[in-house]
């Protein structure tokens, strides 16, 4: 079964990249969270 | 027809301006030049291969050369701030856009015809019993390279790293024109030459294609 | 939060199940073997890719015309979406290319135009990253877009109209040629599969891109203050 890594290999990687698409998205999602909290909050003192 | 004369009479001034210093035409005949020349090192330029290679190459010539001829374009208004001077001259925007494709096609054409002499003798390519033909594949090619430019040009001059942003949006865009203009071209400097109608009809689509979607979208172009 | 949840699973699940129907149900190919499963997943990938550059098209027109600031963050969400899709479909085409036919690359019509596809949108995201002012932005980069979706058919077309006028090595038959039945209906499911995933993807970056917009009224709100 010579093409199994192939076979592996493409799926492997393809997962690989919409993976890291997501945690990219998920992580950037979670600083920008944080990052307006952190502005609300500075705009409520300031207030 | 007011878009018709506002057109001529804003064509009127871009040729002027050009013909006044001529440092457009200059440049990009200097720059095929030397692509041309450049090109004779990357293979063999014997007769054979010459024909095999010539049309592509030539084309590829002309597509970077346009690249570079086409940033000026807007950039010269943004930079002199006559955008907002050209927009109240005229009552339909789209006659600023077929003015200044006017202007790109005729220089492209221009250059094009001054450097197929001597592509000819570089190459040793005839040239002379095809030359209508090739007229026509010319103008066909740079209409549609000087459309989809102009527009681009509107939307790079508004960006950071113009000059890079100009080819790296316009190249992938004009592959339709590369393909269909080398593949007429190949067949009219092939040893038995003919004309590829079929590519022929294929560049007059792309340039109708993107003339419309200029027409439609050039107002939008050139919001301040 | 739960139905981020339950949705995430469902995807989940539908892109495994697709999987394993690729692997273990579908019959093995006469002529290529175990490497033509690959297919399932860069066909339906292909697939996927244009529908999200679809939809980017619909929202750079909208945009054109009704300036809402939702059409261009779901016109980037798209256009990115999309752009993934169609780098998984040109990773998975030579890993399938290699072992089945001996080459990695063929400038055949549809891998070429993929490629041509998948530079025009990294030149749109680009521009994007060059301009500063977010109205400015969204107007150029979707009459940009709208020119890029244009010449989509006419790079495809181009390409086809001269790869057949040279003789070129017959690769493979369009997706649904002599499929047989069972095969049709695992790629059917593999493509609804990765519109499920393409969806997800969507919502999660269209998420983002309207937090962006949210922190930056905050910010302009606190320089004000």
């Amino acid at each position: 079964m010579k093409n199994l890594d192939s076979v592996f290999a493409a799926y492997l990687i393809g997962w690989g990249i919409f993976f890291v698409y997501y945690l990219t998205v998920a992580r950037r999602s979670t600083a920008l969270r944080n990052e307006i909290e952190r502005l609300k909050n500075s705009l409520n003192r300031s207030k | 027809m007011s878009v018709l004369s506002n057109t001529t009479a804003l064509l009127g001034k871009e040729l002027r301006t050009e013909f006044r210093s001529r440092e457009l035409l200059t440049t990009t005949v200097v720059f095929i030049l030397i692509v041309m020349v450049l090109f004779s090192f990357t293979f063999d330029p014997t007769v054979g291969e010459s024909r095999r290679f010539g049309p592509g190459l030539l084309w590829l010539a002309f597509l970077f050369a346009s690249s570079l001829m086409l940033q000026p374009c807007f950039l010269r208004e943004l930079n002199n701030d006559t955008l907002s001077a050209l927009r109240l001259s005229v009552s339909d925007p789209f006659a600023i856009f077929l003015a200044k494709l006017a202007a790109n096609t005729l220089f492209l054409l221009l250059t094009e015809l001054l450097l197929l002499p001597i592509f000819a003798i570089l190459y040793n390519i005839p040239v002379l019993a095809v030359f209508g033909q090739l007229v026509l594949v010319f103008f066909l090619g740079s209409l549609g390279v000087a459309t989809a430019g102009t527009a681009l040009s509107a939307i790079s001059a508004q960006a950071r790293m113009r000059e890079l942003m100009l080819p790296l949006l316009l190249l992938p865009l004009l592959t339709p024109v590369l393909v269909a203009s080398t593949e007429v071209t190949a067949g009219l400097l092939d040893r038995q030459p003919f004309v590829q109608w079929k590519g022929v009809g294929f560049l007059a689509v792309f340039d109708v294609v993107f003339l419309t979607a200029l027409w439609i979208f050039g107002e939008y172009l050139l919001e301040e | 939060m739960w139905s981020r949840l339950i949705g995430g699973s469902a995807v989940l699940a539908l892109v495994g199940g697709a999987a394993y129907a690729s692997f273990y149900v579908a019959p093995e190919e006469r002529t290529m073997g175990l490497v033509q499963r690959i297919f399932y997943l860069h066909a339906a990938c292909g697939l996927t890719m244009f529908t999200a550059f679809f939809i980017c098209f619909c929202s750079n027109i909208a945009y054109v015309f009704w300036r809402s600031a939702k059409s261009d963050a779901l016109a980037v969400s798209a256009a990115e979406v999309g752009l993934v899709f169609s780098t998984v479909n040109l990773v998975t085409g030579p890993i399938w290319a290699h072992p089945a036919w001996g080459i990695w690359w063929t400038w055949d019509a549809r891998l070429t135009s993929a490629f041509v596809l998948w530079l025009l949108y990294i030149a749109y995201l680009l521009l994007r990253t060059l301009i500063e002012e977010p109205e400015r932005r969204a107007l150029l980069s979707a009459l940009f877009g709208i020119f890029a979706f244009l010449d989509v058919p006419l790079v495809y077309g181009s390409i086809r109209w001269w790869r057949t006028q040279h003789p070129q090595p017959v690769l493979m038959g369009g997706p649904g040629s002599g499929l047989e039945p069972t095969m049709l209906k695992i790629f059917f499911f593999s493509i609804f599969a990765m519109h499920a995933l393409m969806v997800l993807l969507l919502i999660d970056r269209y998420g983002l891109e309207k937090m962006r917009g949210e922190a930056e009224i905050v910010r302009r709100e606190l320089e004000a203050a």
